[in-house]
């Protein structure tokens, strides 16, 4: 017998990488958050007096911090969006599809699927991440930024952390679709965890919100200090947690 | 012979009128036992328990002789599948819905490969080898369904309406394919409406009303519809709503 969890992760991986949600998040992640970046960049730098008003704290910054911060903002809230919606579709298109039943009775433990189900999430999110934060150095070269600085090359490096974490932090949709039996519960609870995180953000509690805290590290991460950085793994760990025992009790009874 | 699937006294109710409520019934290697009854009897409810889909709340119920909360994954790599639904995921092809299936059970690639290769000749699934699960007839994704819970030539198949959606060519395939892996040893659960269809196949015809089995059928008798119905009359007498 092939042992267990590179088995599942294997079947996992085939899903997800000929899976069109999977694809089309994929695209709207990495080339929506670019376009949307560059064109607010590009309007900013331009003197386009709306965008200006629309960004916040950043409407003084020019050049790289500019596109960067930007990109940053859009990826606090579109990408955990997105990573959310996909998140849902990977443990809740078991239950629409009604494939559900196949994955009882097997040599495979419910609990070592969704576990390769979290990590090859995981994994699709590292690969996003790398492809937006090239796809973000690329762009500041095409619209004539110059050549990145250190400073700069730190702000990537936090752009493609911010990516990662956005996606950890969607863990919460995992147990919700299992918990709901379906995609739209996963959904909404990534809509909740936004708005909490927006309002925490405007209440001036964001850093030691863990979904907050990241978003608000990448923008200016003297504002978050290690430990409140360190509490951000509280999120998919503990609700990694919940959803393997979820899945590791699941019955068909509704 | 260990029995491939015996149940003793298992119980789920759903309210004080729905479920399964106190069953028996064996499967023994090389025998096909089919259930029959109407809508909403406790057939699906029963095969759910059997497969660890829902928890009985009493009774006992073994596969080859273990108890279904102590079976290792050995044993569960030698039962085979289908309720309700076919294992088929709508992005993926034929040939891939079948791999996967066949690596579920934690059989090594190249072997999943020839199983697989196998199963689309035995279920007559080539010609469709490489089309996606979403643009596949209902029947054709039954068919994928059942190969699904077959290639792996389990010792125990536990399979839910499985002509479902069937055209009657699947049906004499499905008929000859059941009547073969019986042959070679295999212990074999089938749920089905159609008392025709069972006789030719059953080796055992078990009746279920309101969650309990009330009878037996004899599948050489000629009139199998009467005798069904006469059971399911007199357990409705004997049991008013």
């Amino acid at each position: 017998m092939t042992p267990a969890l590179p088995t599942a992760l294997h079947v996992e991986l085939r899903k997800l990488t000929a899976s069109r949600v999977i694809r089309t998040t994929s695209v709207m992640i990495v080339v929506g958050i670019t376009v949307l970046s560059a064109a607010l960049t590009w309007s900013a730098t331009t003197g386009n007096e709306q965008v200006i008003a629309q960004l916040g704290p950043l409407a003084d910054a020019d050049g790289w911090d500019l596109l960067t911060g930007v990109a940053a903002q859009v990826t606090a809230a579109g990408g955990m969006l997105a990573f959310g919606v996909a998140l849902s579709w990977l443990i809740g298109h078991e239950f629409s599809d009604a494939t559900i039943t196949g994955l009882f009775a097997l040599p495979v433990s419910r609990r070592t699927i969704v576990s390769a189900k979290l990590l090859s999430h995981l994994l699709w999110a590292v690969l996003v991440a790398v492809g937006l934060t090239a796809a973000i150095a690329l762009t500041g070269t095409v619209l004539g930024l110059g050549h990145p600085t250190t400073d700069v090359l730190d702000s990537l490096g936090r752009q493609f952390v911010l990516t990662v974490l956005s996606a950890l932090i969607a863990t919460p949709a995992a147990w919700a679709a299992t918990l709901g039996r379906g995609l739209l519960p996963g959904i909404a609870t990534t809509i909740g965890l936004l708005v909490v995180a927006q309002v925490a953000v405007i209440g001036g509690a964001g850093a030691w919100l863990p979904i907050a805290a990241p978003a608000l590290w990448a923008l200016q991460p003297h504002a978050v200090n290690a430990v409140q950085l360190a509490l951000v793994a509280v999120v998919p760990a503990g609700f990694a947690a919940l959803t393997l025992a979820a899945w590791a009790r699941l019955q068909l009874d509704r | 012979m260990t029995d491939r699937l015996a149940v003793h006294g298992l119980v789920r109710a759903f309210g004080t009128d729905a479920g399964v409520l106190g069953v028996d019934l064996t499967v023994r290697p090389g025998e096909i036992h089919a259930l029959v009854g109407l809508n909403g009897a406790g057939k699906t409810t029963l095969m759910r328990m059997v497969l660890g889909m829902l928890r009985p709340t009493a009774g006992d119920c073994r596969i080859n002789g273990r108890q279904l909360a102590h079976l290792a994954a050995d044993d569960w790599a030698r039962v085979g599948h289908l309720v309700e639904h076919p294992f088929a995921y709508p992005d993926l092809t034929v040939r891939t819905n079948l791999l996967l299936a066949a690596r579920l059970r934690r059989i090594p690639t190249a072997h999943a490969t020839r199983l697989v290769e196998q199963a689309l000749i035995e279920l007559d699934l080539t010609r469709y080898a490489e089309v996606t699960a979403r643009r596949l007839s209902q029947g054709n994704r039954q068919r994928l369904g059942i190969a699904a819970a077959l290639q792996h030539r389990p010792d125990l198949i536990v399979l839910d309406e499985p002509t479902n959606a069937l055209d009657p060519a699947g049906v004499i395939l499905l008929r000859n394919v059941l009547s073969g892996r019986a042959d070679d040893g295999a212990g074999i659960l089938v749920s089905s409406h159609h008392l025709d269809e069972v006789a030719r196949i059953a080796h055992r015809i078990s009746v279920v009303n309101r969650g309990r089995l009330i009878g037996t059928l004899d599948p050489a008798a000629t009139d199998l519809e009467r005798a069904f119905f006469a059971l399911v009359y007199d357990d409705e007498q004997d049991h008013p709503r």
